[in-house]
């Protein structure tokens, strides 16, 4: 068994627009997490290519981290991709699976982040237990998407 | 929680299996996972559904003072009350479809509001209605013999 992390939101969009959005739009509307840092000194996020390709963070320099490598890719419906931080031990991976689904006008985006309750004690767990580390990465994903709603619209 | 839209009241309902409870509240009410959260062992940590503008937690027996009514003998010390724009009998077949008990039929109440109450497999009782009808505190004083106050 793997600990999992279920979010989901309505925004005011069609599938496709959301996943484009997602995907396309990320560096836009991505907030930096003083809790879940992806890199000490946050940068800029976006999705490299499709099924096979990643998910990356440009540093201010120009330096690229690479947040996870894309899994799956099936616009519109569903994208999972591996999430790693700078500050994960190195043979740490979680996983993330986005889903859109259509409900009436609206677009319901749920996010799945898969075991997170992996991650040990040190830097990225800021001291917690499992429940609060993983309630505070639920609320994480829920302001992102949040972020990723407002935008649009 | 860390969320603007987070009402000012919300109500946590406490389950012996939650995770079945997940899967009829959403079949017979339409309620929303919005969060659920398994810790490494696959159990359920925390859950939230959305309804409308509101919020329900569903959760476990998580102290010896919290319980499901099936855990004492079908009490309840509350009861949500579910609050819907169209067509409450429509919502009373959803639930019995799903397995809820019809404990009163949709009666249309003196005050405008069409109403069934019911029973969730694990006995929490929820209300449900409809406003049909607009009466003035003066009709329902007319009507019912109480003294009201604070009628809009």
């Amino acid at each position: 068994m793997t600990s999992k992390v279920y979010v989901a939101l309505r925004v005011k969009a069609s599938p496709e627009r959301a996943f484009e959005a997602f995907t396309g739009e990320i560096g836009a509307w991505w907030r930096p997490s003083g809790l879940f840092q992806t890199t000490p000194r946050p940068g800029v996020l976006s999705f490299e290519g499709g099924e096979g390709g990643r998910l990356i963070e440009t540093r201010a320099g120009g330096k690229v981290f690479e947040i996870g490598r894309i899994r799956l890719w099936d616009p519109p419906r569903r994208l999972v991709f591996a999430w790693r931080q700078a500050n994960f031990p190195p043979d740490l991976h979680t996983e993330v699976e986005v889903a859109f689904e259509a409900v009436g006008e609206e677009t319901r985006v749920s996010v799945e982040h898969r075991g997170f309750h992996n991650v040990p004690d040190g830097a990225a767990r800021h001291g917690w237990p499992d429940q609060l580390l993983l309630l505070r990465l639920a609320e994480f994903w829920r302001g992102q998407i949040a972020q990723m709603g407002e935008r649009l619209g | 929680m860390a969320d603007a839209n987070f009402p000012s009241l919300s109500s946590a309902v406490c389950y012996v299996d939650p995770r079945a409870a997940l899967a009829f509240l959403e079949q017979a009410f339409g309620f929303e996972i919005s969060m659920l959260i398994e810790d490494g062992a696959g159990n359920i940590a925390h859950s939230e559904m959305r309804f409308g503008s509101s919020v329900v937690m569903v959760g476990n027996e998580w102290s010896a003072d919290h319980k499901s009514p099936r855990s004492i003998g079908g009490k309840n010390t509350q009861t949500v009350h579910i609050q819907i724009e169209t067509d409450v009998d429509a919502h009373c077949e959803r639930a019995r479809a799903a397995g809820f008990e019809i404990i009163v039929e949709p009666e249309t109440q003196f005050y405008g509001d069409r109403t069934y109450r019911c029973r969730d497999p694990e006995g929490h009782i929820w209300t449900v209605a409809q406003t049909v009808a607009t009466v003035s505190a003066a009709e329902m004083e007319a009507e019912s013999g109480l003294k009201i106050t604070g009628w809009a």
